[in-house]
């Protein structure tokens, strides 16, 4: 049967239970673009229709492991062609500074020791929505994370297989994706050596124990944990390794921050540096934003991550951070995964209460009040905030 | 000189000064300005800016002009077909619209804006069109073939070539003019013969 990549994509989204209102009889309207993806209530907040972005509603962090149909989405442009990344069809090349070339298919990579690893996958624009004054990009609010198991193969046991050269130092990762006019630049990303030879950098075929889903990268899709998502290429066909960081828009201009720091407003120029490691941050899962409470203990929780390092304290704020009161860590414990969080709180009178939340990690580094300005608005971790009504 | 002929310099003058003051005003009020100019920004928008992302896209941003000028330059530079005029009346527009003040919630357009007004003021052709197929090569390649393909074999939109529209021309005309869903509507970005040229050249493959 062939299916159209429109009706391919419909059948996902309906599949997602999504309830899209892409205004299709109403062109104009969807130009002007203003309510079609603000609807809050569906798995998943529609941020972009075309290609498919979305994220989650904060309310659903209140599990430790995100639903695959409830992930956030993200690509540059969308799945490839259904027959492009079929079992039958797909294949993993690895070629650039190896001995000999190699071809890898699915029943090759499962019959490999696997792996599984719990971790947060967080796109580098998540938050940029946040940041005064606005940049351009998708704008991301505080869903475009989600923490859930991965099974694969390590990327070094695949290299291994290959046998590096000397002189490599970067390994670089090519997807399915394609745009839809040629001249778009291709999303090709690199990440050095070291990271890739790093034990727990794995290509991933499974998300939560299911066969990776189409929206996620299926059939195989790279997981650099403790790093942002923009190293977690989707649809992964082609690794080459190489002596230099990728070459193209995608690795030279998007995706770098300003290794100094620059003027808000300002215009991007100077040296920069490709954005790696996550920081750190924590997320108020409940009470929801605009919520009434009634008096008495409310459970306020969350989660918290960092990057490479442990987070080690959660605080609350319901003054506008003039006091601080720690947090309980519930839950498992993993290096890559988002630690839960408690609080109780009895507010004893009635009216409008902003609570706020800040994480701390081993290092020592602490969310800040907002996050250090830059041109493409990534990285944002600034105190996450909540209003709340109390009811008595 | 005549009383006659000093009214007529002192009108001119007036009425010039009255036009600077009404630009000036619509210069400097957004809303006055995305308003004029949404009938024909937002028929490029569709046409144009629509081939690679939905225009939501578009809609979410709050951006200062130079910001705008910068990301539709960025656009052409990846292939968005927009000539110089359009350009700057797309930056115009999108500057006044989606300014970094303008609101998260922006009420929506006037639905009597929403008709796009023709691009091309050329008279509609009377009598039957013959299409030029090498002519329509080109004229599908920088509208349609986006969203169509290369040698319209199907993308995002479907497949043309072999499509049984082509041989119900009134369907095909009407689709093409009007749009359908997320087809943009062309009647207003390319003349009646350039489609014909399009028909022709898609009967030949
Ligand atoms: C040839 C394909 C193409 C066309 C046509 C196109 N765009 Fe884009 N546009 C892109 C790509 C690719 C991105 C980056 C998308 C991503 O990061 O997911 C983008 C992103 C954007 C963004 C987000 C900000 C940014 O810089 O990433 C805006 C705003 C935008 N486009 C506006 C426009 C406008 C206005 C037009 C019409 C003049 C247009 N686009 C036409 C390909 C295109
Ligand atoms: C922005 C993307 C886009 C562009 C650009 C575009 N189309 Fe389309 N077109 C579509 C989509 C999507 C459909 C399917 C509409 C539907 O589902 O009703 C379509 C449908 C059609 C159909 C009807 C096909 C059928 O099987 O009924 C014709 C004919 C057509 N387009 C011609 C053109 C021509 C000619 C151009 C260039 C002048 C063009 N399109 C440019 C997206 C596009």
């Amino acid at each position: 049967m062939i299916i159209s990549r429109r009706s391919l994509f419909s059948r996902i989204l309906q599949g997602l239970g999504v309830s899209l209102i892409v205004n299709q009889h109403l062109p104009v309207a969807q130009a002007a673009g203003e309510e079609s993806a603000r609807d809050e209530s569906g798995p998943l907040i529609v941020r972009v229709t075309r290609p498919f972005d979305a994220e989650t509603p904060v309310r659903e962090f209140t599990s430790f492991l995100t639903p695959n149909h409830r992930f956030f989405v993200r690509s540059h442009f969308g799945p490839p062609p259904p027959e492009a990344v079929s079992e039958a069809n797909w294949k993993l090349r690895v070629g650039g500074l190896v001995e000999g070339s190699h071809e890898f298919t699915l029943t090759d990579l499962r019959q490999m020791e696997a792996v599984t690893i719990t971790a947060v996958v967080q796109c580098s624009g998540n938050g940029r929505a946040f940041h005064r004054p606005k940049v351009p990009g998708v704008q991301w609010e505080r869903g475009a994370v989600g923490n859930a198991q991965w099974t694969g193969v390590r990327l070094r046991d695949v290299l291994g297989t290959a046998a590096v050269q000397a002189g490599a130092r970067h390994v670089q990762f090519q997807g399915a994706d394609r745009p839809v006019v040629a001249s778009v630049p291709l999303f090709t990303r690199s990440i050095p050596l070291k990271k890739a030879l790093h034990p727990d950098t794995i290509l991933a075929y499974e998300m939560n124990g299911r066969p990776l889903p189409i929206l996620h990268g299926a059939p195989l899709r790279v997981i650099t944990p403790g790093w942002m998502a923009d190293s977690c290429t989707k649809w992964l066909t082609e690794i080459t390794v190489q002596a230099d960081e990728s070459t193209g828009y995608y690795m030279q201009t998007a995706y770098r921050l300003p290794t100094t720091p620059v003027e808000p407003g300002a215009s991007a120029s100077g040296q920069s540096t490709p954005v790696e490691a996550m920081v750190v941050k924590s997320l108020i899962a409940a009470p929801q934003e605009d919520e009434t409470v009634k008096s008495g203990p409310v459970a306020i929780q969350g989660m918290a991550w960092s990057g490479e390092a442990k987070v080690v304290k959660v605080e609350v704020s319901l003054d506008e951070g003039k006091t601080w009161e720690s947090a309980r860590l519930i839950g498992e414990d993993h290096p890559y995964a988002w630690r839960q969080w408690q609080l109780v709180w009895n507010p004893r009178t009635a009216g409008t209460f902003t609570i706020l939340c800040r994480a701390t990690d081993v290092r020592g580094e602490t969310q800040p009040a907002t996050s250090p300005w830059n041109p493409s608005g990534f990285l944002w971790n600034g105190w996450d905030r909540v209003s709340v009504t109390v009811a008595l | 000189m005549t009383n006659a002929g000093h009214m007529i310099i002192f009108s001119l003058v007036i009425g010039l000064v009255g036009l600077a003051v009404v630009t000036a005003a619509q210069e400097e009020d957004p809303a006055t300005v995305s308003a004029a100019l949404a009938p024909r920004a937002e028929g490029l928008v569709i046409a144009r800016c629509s081939v690679c992302h939905s225009p939501d896209l578009i809609a979410q941003q709050r951006l200062p002009r130079p910001r705008w000028e910068a990301t539709v330059e960025k656009m052409k530079h990846w292939g968005a077909e927009i000539s110089d005029d359009e350009t700057d009346l797309l930056v115009r527009y999108l500057s006044a619209r989606y300014h970094p003040g303008a609101p998260d919630h922006l009420s929506p357009l006037d639905s009597e804006l929403r008709k796009a007004e023709p691009l091309t003021q050329e008279p509609v052709a009377e009598g039957p069109l013959t299409g030029v197929a090498v002519r329509g090569a080109g004229i599908f390649e920088h509208n349609c073939q986006g969203c169509h393909g290369t040698g319209a074999t199907g993308g995002m939109g479907p497949k043309l070539a072999k499509n049984p529209i082509l041989k119900h021309e009134d369907l095909f005309w009407e689709t093409v003019l009007h749009g359908r869903g997320p087809m943009p509507a062309w009647g207003s970005v390319l003349s009646r013969q350039d489609i014909a040229d399009i028909h022709a050249w898609l009967l030949a493959r």
